[in-house]
């Protein structure tokens, strides 16, 4: 380890410098007005919780996350994502005041990095999380509200891919002999290792109907465009799974007639390492991000570990990765000057006022302090020098 | 028609792997100028390669600045990156294994394991329950054993010449390896049309 110099920022820590942070601001109001108006109201929550609730709780890996040690001894850590925090909220109190509930949130999240760069360990969220609806019309108000939002931002350039974790689930079952070949197909199928299911299918001893109906799976139900495609793999008879099923197929209506369909695929291989998404789940990605720009689904599992049955469905929005997709956001502003010395700082500051008053953006600033002047002036769109020698306009 | 953007690891497998992509039937000019360039255009397939170390493609890939690559297993295991894995080339095969000098056992108090895959090494010990010190190389790991700085290498043997040559006797197979077609998550989504139709040109070619 060599010695920490004084420029140094923590591994994986950013500044927002202000042309960067004005966006963000920018992104923020956008995001605030769009989802108040959509009846979410926005909460926060501690930057710190326990590890033995929250943290453990999380979707997280625990390597990822920033620990630390409490007064009493209790470990704490930075919360790693939002969605744990605001189910903590609603299922102990919110939710006793109103159901269904429909919780918004802007708010930076931290996950420490091992080593590398290009992957910061702080960056803002935002998102929504409903409660109290298990309907269809609940996770279709998330796809459809995530992809309203992106498009208020003005990245139009995007796609959902939506999938369903427990027909997946189900799907696998039936073409499976036992617990642990789903799990260890599902596994392969988180990481898209599509090599991988297919080495383990060949080595399963499954029998000629399973696998080949398993590479069927793989290769025809990974990107649709309507859920009929899917209708192979599904078993009428598997009352369970028909009702997953045909909950797609409806999720499919709602989204066509909010004329989704043109940026929505289906996806049954989509699933996660989350646990806890129970039901539908989906992803956002954008040009120009290499990296998906946001995530959502059904977590009503999460909400059994807080001892609530009501379950829930939300998105998040990856902030840092929509500044990356969003076209660039010219702040041109009028920004003032008032160069004063001595004598006409009086007048300077009257000056200021009027102009402030008139919605100008104004800066007063001492003459002889600035030592660069041609430099220092450059990037105010108005000067006005109102020193001994020089005019007042410039 | 989207452009994509291939990452390949420059020499060996990367002629290998353009063949292939020939034999697929993509109308590619029959020799690259591979001398010292890093991006060659393949205009009449709206494709641009990139040319780069074989333990870097997954990275580029990885953060998107190529939609697809190539990538041999053993750098995927190792690095662990997020990309999806799309289809198995079956070239360039080989396997790695566990190597040393013959009739030696690791020291009991600290056994020590030179690589230039660490952490293939860690997790393969780890799962044999054993525990041992990791040392890592970046090339020539034969040679470790034989001058004293590690009872065991784990290293990639192709034909185990080298091996071989070098007094040393293979003891473990661990995994096999080829190189396989990967690519960014996004690009997979945005661009799946032309990924899944490269995947398909590219199955066939090699049934």
């Amino acid at each position: 380890m060599t010695a920490i110099r004084k420029f140094e920022k923590p591994l994986g820590m950013r500044d927002s410098f202000p042309l960067i942070n004005e966006k963000k601001e920018k992104v923020r109001e956008i995001g605030r007005l769009f989802l108040r108006s959509r009846g979410f109201d926005f909460i926060k929550t501690p930057t710190v919780e326990y590890y033995e609730t929250i943290g453990k709780a999380s979707a997280i890996a625990d390597a990822a996350l920033f620990k630390l040690v409490d007064r009493q001894g209790e470990t704490l850590v930075l919360r790693p994502d939002m969605t744990t925090p605001i189910v903590r909220v609603a299922t102990s109190k919110l939710l006793n005041e109103q159901n269904p509930l429909r919780l918004a949130y802007f708010a930076n999240v931290f996950r420490a990095q091992e080593q590398e760069g290009g992957r910061p360990a702080e960056f803002e969220q935002m998102g929504v999380e409903l409660f109290g609806d298990t309907s269809v019309y609940a996770d279709a108000e998330m796809i459809i509200t995530a992809d309203e939002l992106l498009n208020e931002l003005g990245i139009l350039k995007h796609r959902l891919t939506v999938g369903h974790a427990g027909l997946l689930h189900s799907i696998l079952c039936s073409y499976t002999d036992n617990e642990t070949q789903v799990h260890e197909l599902s596994s392969y199928l988180v990481e898209k290792n599509i090599v991988g299911f297919e080495e383990a299918i060949r080595l399963s001893n499954l029998g000629d109907f399973k696998e080949t109906k398993l590479l069927a799976f793989i290769d025809q139900a990974s990107n649709v465009k309507s859920i009929d495609d899917l209708k192979p793999f599904i078993n009428p008879e598997n009352a369970d799974q028909y009702k997953m099923f045909f909950y797609l197929k409806e999720l499919s209506l709602l989204l066509e007639s909010s004329s989704l369909s043109e940026k929505v695929t289906y996806d049954l291989t989509l699933t996660s390492e989350m646990s806890y998404y129970t039901g539908m789940l989906f992803e956002v990605f954008a040009s120009g991000s290499g990296f998906a720009v946001g995530n959502g689904g059904r977590y009503d599992g999460l909400l059994e570990a807080f001892d609530s049955q009501v379950g829930a469905t939300g998105f998040g929005l990856r902030v840092d990765r929509l500044l990356e997709v969003m076209a660039q956001v010219s702040v041109d502003e009028p920004h003032a000057l008032l160069l004063f010395d001595e004598e006409s700082y009086g007048n300077a500051v009257k000056k200021a006022k009027e102009l402030r008053l008139a919605g100008i953006r104004t800066t007063i600033q001492l003459a002889s302090s600035v030592e660069l002047e041609e430099e220092y002036t450059k990037k105010f769109t108005k000067v006005y020098s109102m020193t001994a020698g020089g005019g007042e306009n410039v | 028609m989207s452009e994509l953007t291939i990452a390949m690891p420059k020499g060996r497998i990367f002629e290998e792997a353009y063949i292939l992509l020939r034999n697929a039937g993509f109308q590619l000019p029959e020799d690259l100028d591979e001398s010292r360039k890093l991006i060659v255009e393949a205009p009449s397939e709206k494709i641009r390669f990139i040319l780069a170390k074989p333990m870097d493609v997954p990275v580029y890939v990885e953060h998107g600045v190529a939609d697809i690559g190539i990538a041999g297993k053993d750098v995927l295991l190792e690095q662990k990156r997020i990309v999806h894995e799309l289809l198995d080339l079956k070239i360039s095969q080989c396997y790695i294994a566990t190597a040393g000098l013959p009739n030696t056992s690791m020291n009991d108090i600290a056994p020590r394991v030179a690589t230039k895959y660490p952490s293939i090494a860690a997790d393969f010990y780890k799962q044999k329950g054993e525990q041992v010190e990791i040392i890592g190389l970046n090339g020539s790991i034969e040679l470790a054993p034989m001058i004293g700085l590690a009872d065991r290498i784990v290293d990639i043997v192709s034909t185990g010449k080298t091996l071989k040559e070098n007094g040393l006797i293979e003891y473990e197979k661990i995994v096999d390896v080829t190189s396989r077609l990967i690519a960014n998550p996004v690009s997979y989504r945005l661009k799946n049309d032309r990924i899944r139709e490269l995947v398909q040109k590219l199955k066939e070619s090699m049934e």
